[in-house]
C-alpha cells in the first residue's frame, strides 16, 4: 500500500511539475467549455430579414412589427424581388418575405391572401425554426376562432437557452478526451524519456504501478471536472442542476475510469506522443459524435444506434443530461450507472491486461 | 531559390512522410471526419417519439391523433396513463413530447368554448424542443379545417426553400465540412512536420546546410500541398457520390478556392510550427487555432448574417467564412464567377495566404535562439 500511494504521488508530482500539460488541462476544463457554450447558437436569433412591401402598407407594417428581438433583426427594405433574390443569393440575408400588390386587397375582400417567403435553406437549422417563427406569428395575427389551444410547456429549459446545453456537452467531450489522452501519455512519456526500464527494474508489482499510475490521472480529472462544474457551469454559465450532484461525479468517477482504459489500450500499442495522439482521435472522435452529443442517438441511422450502445460515452451523455436536466431519481438513473460499469469494467480490464504485456 | 535543391528536399519529404506513415494523415484523418460528422449530425427533427394521453376518446381527439400518426415528424404511442407517469417518462428520457387531450375536448370544441391542449416538451435538448413545439402548433393549427372555420380572410404563407428544397441534413453539413477538414488536415500536417524536426533535432542539418529559408519552405509546404491538392477531389467525389450533393456551381472555382484554401491552412501550420517547439504542442495549438473557427465562425452552424458584434468581426477575420461562402455556392446555389461577392472572396483567401506566408518567412529562424 505504500509503494501505491508512493507511485501515486510520485504521477501527481510529475504531472504538476510539468508546465505545460498543466495549462493544457485548466485551459480545455474552462475556456473551452465556455467559449463553446457561448459561441455556438443552434437556435435562431437574430435572423437577419430582407422585405419587398408593394402593398399598401397597412397589414403587412402589422405584421412585420410582431417580427422582432430576439429572434429577428430589424428587417431591411428591398425595391424589387430581384433585388430580394440577389441579397439571399449571396447571403446577405437568410429570410425574404413579399407582399405583392394584391395583398391589402385581397385581405379586406377575403381573397385568400398570401405571403411569400424565400427562404435560404443552406443554414442548417435556422432557416426551419425561422420559418416556424413567421408560420406562428402569421397565424396569432390572423386569431383565427380556433376552441383550441396549446398550452406549451419547455421542461427543464424553458427559455430554451443553448449555451446551458452545449456547455454541460463539450464538458463530457472534455473529459473524454483528456482522460485518454493524459492516461495514454502517462505511460508513454516514460517510453520516450527512457524512464521505462527503471520502472521494469523497479522490485514492485506492475500491477500496482498500472492501477497507481491510471488513478493519478483519474484524480486529476476529476479535480478538473470539480472545478469546470463550479467555476463555469454554475457559475458563468448558469447551468441549473435538478438533480443530485453527488449522482454526478460517482457516474464520471466510473466513466473516467473507462476511458482510462481505452487510454491504456492506446498507451500499450503505441511507441511515442506522436501516435498517441493520432490514435486517440481516430479512436475516440467516432465515440464523441456517435454518443448523442450533437445527435440523439435514436434520430440517427439504424446501423449507428447499435454501435452507439457500444460506446460508455453515449450512456454517460443521457445519464448526465439527466442528472443536470431532467432531475431524474435514482433507479431512473440506473441503467446509465449499469451500462457504464459493464462497459467500464471490460474497457479497463483489457487496457489492463494489454499494458500488463510490456511488463 | 535553387530548383535543384527543392527538389532534392521535396523528394527527401515525400519520402520520409511515406515512410513514417504520416501519409495516412491528409487522408485517413479528413474522410473520417466528413464522413462521421455527415451521417452524424442531423439538424432536421424527425420520428419525435411523442406520448399521447387521450382522455377524451371523442371523435376529434381520435383525428388529432390520426394527424399526428401519419405524420412522419412524429412517432406516436397512445396509452392509457396518468399524466405523472407520462412525466416521468419524460424524465426517463423516453419520449421527446407528452401531450394531453383532456376529457371534455369534444364536447366543449363544438360548443365554442376554448379548451386547453397540454403540451410537455424535454427541453434538454434546446433547439430540438423548439422545433418539436413548432410542429405540434402546425398539426393543431392543422386541425382548424375540421371545424369548418371560413378561412378565406386568412393569410397563407406560401414558403420556398431555395437551394435546398427538401432541407436535406447532407446538402446542409458536408459542404461545411469540407470547409473544416482541409482546413485542419494540412495544418496539422505543416506545423508537425516541422516540429518534429525540431524535436528529433534534424532541424539542425537545415541550420547548418547552405538552403536558404525560402527554399526550406517551398519544398516543405509544396510537398504537403502536393498531397493535400489529391485530397481534394476525394473530398469531393466524397461529398457528391456518398452524400449525394448537387453540384451546381463551376468547378474551376471550387478547385481554384480550395487551392487557395489549403494555402491559407499551410500557413497557418508554418506559423503553428515557429511557435511550438514539440509534436505534441504543435498538434494542440493547431487543433485549438482551427476547429473552433471552423466550426462556429464557419457560417455552417450559425449563418453569418445572424451574427452581432464581437462574433460579426471575428467571423471576417478568419478565411473560412470566405471559403464556406464560395463552396457552399459551387455545390447548392450556383452563381460562380457571376458573382462578385464570390470573386471578392477569392482574391482574399488568397491575400489571406500570401500575409501568412510572408509571416512565416519573416519569422522563421535559421539559427538556435
Amino acid at each position: 500500500m505504500k509503494i501505491f500511494i508512493t507511485i501515486l504521488l510520485k504521477e501527481l508530482i510529475s504531472f504538476f511539475r510539468s508546465f505545460g500539460l498543466v495549462i493544457l488541462v485548466i485551459y480545455f476544463f474552462t475556456a473551452e467549455v465556455y467559449v463553446a457554450a457561448t459561441g455556438v447558437e443552434i437556435e435562431a436569433k437574430n435572423v437577419a430579414l430582407g422585405v419587398v412591401d408593394k402593398s399598401a402598407g397597412g397589414i403587412s407594417k402589422k405584421i412585420l412589427s410582431n417580427l422582432h428581438s430576439p429572434e429577428f433583426k430589424t428587417p431591411k427594405f428591398y425595391k424589387s424581388q430581384k433585388e430580394l433574390s440577389d441579397a439571399i443569393y449571396n447571403k446577405n440575408i437568410m429570410v425574404g418575405m413579399v407582399f405583392d400588390e394584391q395583398f391589402e386587397k385581397n385581405y379586406y375582400k377575403k381573397l385568400h391572401p398570401t405571403v411569400n417567403i424565400l427562404i435560404d435553406s443552406t443554414t442548417a437549422s435556422q432557416s426551419l425554426m425561422a420559418i416556424g417563427y413567421i408560420q406562428n406569428i402569421v397565424m396569432k395575427f390572423n386569431n383565427l376562432k380556433l376552441p383550441v389551444e396549446l398550452k406549451m410547456h419547455k421542461l427543464f429549459n424553458q427559455n430554451a437557452e443553448t449555451k446551458i446545453f452545449m456547455g454541460v456537452s463539450e464538458l463530457l467531450s472534455v473529459i473524454t478526451l483528456l482522460t485518454t489522452i493524459l492516461t495514454a501519455i502517462a505511460f508513454v512519456k516514460e517510453k520516450e524519456s527512457g524512464t521505462w526500464d527503471i520502472m521494469l527494474l523497479m522490485p514492485v508489482n506492475p500491477k500496482m504501478i498500472i492501477l497507481a499510475k491510471s488513478l493519478s490521472q483519474i484524480i486529476i480529472i476529476m479535480i478538473g471536472v470539480v472545478l469546470s462544474v463550479g467555476l463555469v457551469l454554475f457559475h458563468s454559465l448558469d447551468v441549473p442542476i435538478n438533480g443530485n450532484l453527488l449522482h454526478f461525479f460517482i457516474l464520471t468517477f466510473f466513466y473516467v475510469a473507462t476511458t482510462a482504459g481505452i487510454g491504456l489500450f492506446i498507451a500499450a500499442v503505441s511507441k511515442n506522443i506522436m501516435q498517441i495522439s493520432q490514435l486517440s482521435i481516430v479512436i475516440m472522435m467516432p465515440i464523441i459524435f456517435l454518443s448523442g452529443a450533437w445527435t440523439p442517438i435514436y434520430a440517427m441511422h439504424p446501423l449507428l444506434q447499435y454501435l452507439s450502445a457500444l460506446a460508455p460515452l453515449s450512456y454517460y451523455i443521457e445519464g448526465c443530461q439527466s442528472i443536470f436536466f431532467r432531475g431524474t431519481s435514482f433507479i431512473d438513473l440506473l441503467p446509465y450507472f449499469g451500462g457504464v460499469l459493464f462497459l467500464g469494467v471490460i474497457l479497463y480490464w483489457y487496457g489492463f491486461r494489454k499494458i500488463g504485456k510490456l511488463f | 531559390m535553387r530548383l535543384r535543391v527543392i527538389k532534392a528536399y521535396f523528394l527527401k519529404e515525400m519520402i520520409e512522410l511515406i515512410r513514417t506513415k504520416m501519409i495516412t494523415m491528409p487522408y485517413l484523418m479528413p474522410l473520417l471526419i466528413v464522413i462521421l460528422f455527415g451521417y452524424g449530425i442531423k439538424m432536421q427533427v424527425t420520428g419525435v417519439r411523442t406520448l399521447i394521453l387521450d382522455n377524451d376518446n371523442s371523435q376529434i381527439s381520435r383525428k388529432l391523433i390520426l394527424k399526428f400518426e401519419h405524420s412522419k415528424y412524429f412517432t406516436t404511442m397512445v396509452k392509457n396513463i396518468s399524466e405523472k407517469d407520462g412525466l416521468r417518462e419524460i424524465k426517463k428520457a423516453n419520449i421527446d413530447a407528452l401531450i394531453i387531450i383532456p376529457s371534455s375536448f369534444e364536447k366543449n370544441s363544438l360548443k365554442g368554448i376554448k379548451t386547453e391542449i397540454g403540451v410537455f416538451t424535454d427541453a434538454s435538448f434546446p433547439s430540438r424542443a423548439t422545433t418539436i413545439s413548432n410542429y405540434i402548433q402546425g398539426v393543431i393549427l392543422d386541425l382548424a379545417n375540421d371545424f369548418n372555420i371560413d378561412d378565406s380572410g386568412v393569410i397563407n404563407i406560401n414558403t420556398r426553400n431555395l437551394f435546398n428544397q427538401a432541407l436535406r441534413d447532407e446538402e446542409m453539413i458536408v459542404p461545411g465540412l469540407l470547409g473544416m477538414v482541409l482546413l485542419i488536415s494540412p495544418a496539422i500536417l505543416t506545423a508537425l512536420i516541422i516540429a518534429k524536426e525540431k524535436e528529433m533535432g534534424t532541424i539542425f542539418n537545415f541550420y547548418s546546410s547552405s538552403v536558404s529559408k525560402g527554399e526550406f519552405l517551398v519544398a516543405k509546404l509544396s510537398s504537403i500541398f502536393f498531397l493535400v491538392s489529391i485530397n481534394i477531389f476525394i473530398v469531393f467525389l466524397v461529398a457528391s457520390y456518398l452524400f449525394d450533393l448537387p453540384f451546381r456551381g463551376s468547378f474551376f472555382l471550387f478547385w481554384l478556392a480550395s487551392e487557395f484554401y489549403v494555402f491559407v491552412a499551410l500557413g497557418f501550420g508554418l506559423l503553428v510550427s515557429i511557435i511550438a517547439s514539440s509534436q505534441i504542442v504543435a498538434i494542440i495549438v493547431t487543433l485549438m487555432l482551427t476547429i473552433i473557427p471552423a466550426f462556429m465562425y464557419s457560417g455552417m452552424i450559425m449563418p453569418i448574417s445572424s451574427m452581432s458584434g464581437e462574433a460579426f468581426i471575428t467571423a471576417h477575420i478568419y478565411p473560412v467564412m470566405y471559403y464556406n461562402h464560395i463552396i457552399y455556392d459551387t455545390f447548392l446555389i450556383g452563381q460562380g464567377f457571376s458573382s462578385s461577392t464570390n470573386i471578392l472572396y477569392l482574391l482574399l483567401l488568397f491575400t489571406y495566404g500570401v500575409i501568412l506566408f510572408i509571416l512565416g518567412l519573416l519569422f522563421l529562424k535559421k539559427e538556435i535562439k
